[in-house]
């Protein structure tokens, strides 16, 4: 197809078709991807819009109603899972938050940053149910240890660590390492360096992997659903939910709304501070 | 006069002094860091993975793991019609993988050359990048309500007279786990691709125009080649979770697609965990093989050195 279209447009003069390829051809890749977005964020909105219908799984969302809010405030099965994705999501980001700046200032001076690159993100490359299997096998049949909230802390701490590590990088690799020798050379400490200069030019990317750690554990399932042991996180309950009882369907529905509500702000604000600071960088 | 050289010899003094604390600082904070992390990095991802492997050549008897090497889970694990599993897996993994390549090279060449502004690319990138924080599940599950017998499309269908009958093939078969899995790995091969197109320098486009090549020569000639890095990458990212789908067989299939992934999990069930070692290990070489296969291909149309400055950049 491209080379057809490609061939109209080769007949024009070349500031026409500048980027090496047709208008055509153009329009079709820019509409293909809005209409695979749309496919993505339009069952978002249907999902907040039959939360508050009262038959969530027909085809139309009329007549509305709360009842389903209701049903989820009156049931409390749900409090226990979402709990504990909240806590396991908080432990997650602050210590992604902490080691990937560690790791991530220190990695530009090491002689190969490359490899050790490759290395940390391995488990991006590895399927999540793979990895949840080997580090089952690992803890459970090998080591023998009784599984809970800290395997599954550790599932998501290696599945949400190369991404901040990645947003860390992404503003050390840049940094001006002049700042830290003007400082050094006035006499500030290496606490102060840190506190006073790399701290300030560091935070977007700080905060961006805290929060972009808390955000994948608190929604992870395939590798939880190897590493839970008897606990129970909520995207687990969710799933456990949907697959055996349809009666529980609407409920899930009301809360994966007031999940979505707190969540979609919250990256909104990641991406608006993480392209703002590197607007101005 | 003994006050002002004091002073004079502290100012002296303090950047030597200062150099002498960075070069300790940064020796004492780089040394340790990295090689610590290192460790621990090896115990929870490396040592985990070689784990998996060697358990796959244990097996399973009476509901007990028996530690003496053996080749009968291996050998076992392709009969019970699971040969005929692994060939769904694969057909779907790739039909998948080729749908998502298909639509999202022209929307990352759109995104990157095709002369969007920088706060559009700002936005589509946040929303491509958003799909990755969100619940899987609850994702899913809302395409039942959506493409169900009584769901909005057959209900749209219906309402305006362009079928009689609700349309029952679009839930519960092979085409609504294709469909759920092309929405939701489409981010996973748009953003490589797009970082690859993104850093290819426009002087080399105009250039090429310039010494009279057609868009299409162009585009196979320039663009394709130094972004095929990008390419490789997003084939890598969609294809992994695509071999290893669970959500969608499971949420979209209805018990009718069984591919890989319900067999590790029926056998993690099982307690049968040397098959799920075998399976799991079977995926990640599956993987591995066929992205090895691509590499050849690869290497005979592009450089493949532009690979590295991608990674290193």
């Amino acid at each position: 197809m491209s080379a057809m279209r490609s061939d109209t447009a080769a007949a024009r003069p070349p500031a026409a078709s500048r980027w090496g390829w047709s208008p055509h051809w153009r329009a079709a890749g820019k509409w293909g991807g809005v209409l695979m977005l749309g496919a993505i964020y339009f069952p978002l909105f249907w999902l907040a819009l039959m939360s508050v219908s009262e038959r969530p799984l027909s085809g139309i969302p009329l007549p509305f109603s709360l009842e389903h809010y209701a049903a989820l405030f009156r049931d409390t099965a749900w409090v226990e899972p979402f709990a504990a994705s909240l806590v396991i999501g908080a432990l997650v980001g602050i210590v992604c938050a902490v080691v990937a700046t560690l790791v991530g200032r220190a990695m530009p001076q090491t002689r190969r940053p490359g490899r050790l690159l490759v290395l940390f993100v391995l488990p991006l490359f590895v399927p999540g149910m793979s990895m949840g299997a080997a580090l089952f096998i690992f803890t459970r049949s090998f080591l023998e240890l009784k599984l809970g909230f800290w395997s599954i802390f550790l599932g998501h701490f290696v599945w949400a660590f190369p991404f901040a590590l990645l947003i860390i990088l992404v503003l050390t690799t840049r940094f001006d390492h002049r700042l830290v020798e003007a400082a050094a050379d006035l006499g500030a400490s290496s606490w102060r360096i840190f506190w006073d200069i790399e701290f300030p030019l560091l935070k977007p990317a700080i905060v961006g992997a805290g929060l972009f750690g808390f955000l994948l554990s608190f929604n992870e399932v395939l590798r939880t659903l190897f590493l839970r042991g008897t606990e129970e996180t909520m995207p687990v309950w969710n799933w456990v939910m949907a697959a055996s009882q349809q009666s529980q369907v609407p409920i899930i529905f009301a809360l994966a709304t007031l999940v979505l509500l707190v969540t979609m702000p919250l990256l909104a604000g990641v991406f608006w501070l993480l392209f703002a600071r590197l607007d101005r960088s | 006069m003994t006050v002002t050289a004091t002073i004079e010899e502290t100012i002296a003094a303090a950047p030597r002094r200062a150099r002498f604390e960075r070069a300790t600082a940064t020796l004492s904070e780089g040394r340790w860091i990295i090689p610590a992390f290192l460790v621990f990095w090896f115990l929870l991802v490396i040592v985990p993975l070689l784990m998996l492997f060697a358990y796959s050549f244990f097996e399973t008897r009476s509901f007990m793991t028996v530690y003496t090497p053996t080749l009968n889970t291996w050998v076992g694990l392709f009969e019970s019609g699971r040969f005929e599993v692994t060939l769904r897996t694969l057909r779907i993994a790739l039909t998948v993988t080729a749908i998502e390549l298909a639509i999202g090279y022209p929307f990352a060449l759109w995104l990157a050359k095709g002369g969007a502004s920088k706060s559009t690319k700002a936005v589509v990138l946040a929303l491509l990048t958003i799909p990755f924080f969100l619940d899987m599940s609850s994702r899913t599950i809302i395409w039942r309500a959506i493409l169900g017998q009584n769901g909005l499309v057959n209900t749209v269908l219906t309402g305006t007279g362009l079928t009689d009958a609700p349309v029952e093939w679009m839930l519960y078969t092979e085409w609504s786990v294709h469909f759920g899995m092309v929405v939701t790995y489409f981010p996973t091969m748009v953003l490589p691709i797009f970082l690859a197109i993104n850093i290819i320098d426009d002087s080399l486009i105009e250039a090429s125009n310039d010494l009279g090549a057609s868009p299409l020569q162009t585009l196979t000639g320039v663009i394709l080649p130094l972004s095929l890095p990008g390419v490789l990458a997003g084939i890598v990212f969609t294809l992994g979770p695509a071999l290893a789908a669970w959500v969608e067989p499971s949420m979209l299939g209805g018990g009718f697609v069984n591919l890989l992934s319900n067999s590790v999990e029926s056998a993690y069930t099982a307690l049968r965990y040397p098959v799920v070692a075998a399976l799991s290990t079977f995926i990640i070489l599956l993987l591995a093989a066929l992205l090895l296969a691509m590499l050849l291909v690869a290497r005979r149309f592009g450089d493949l050195s532009s690979t590295f400055k991608v990674l290193k950049g």
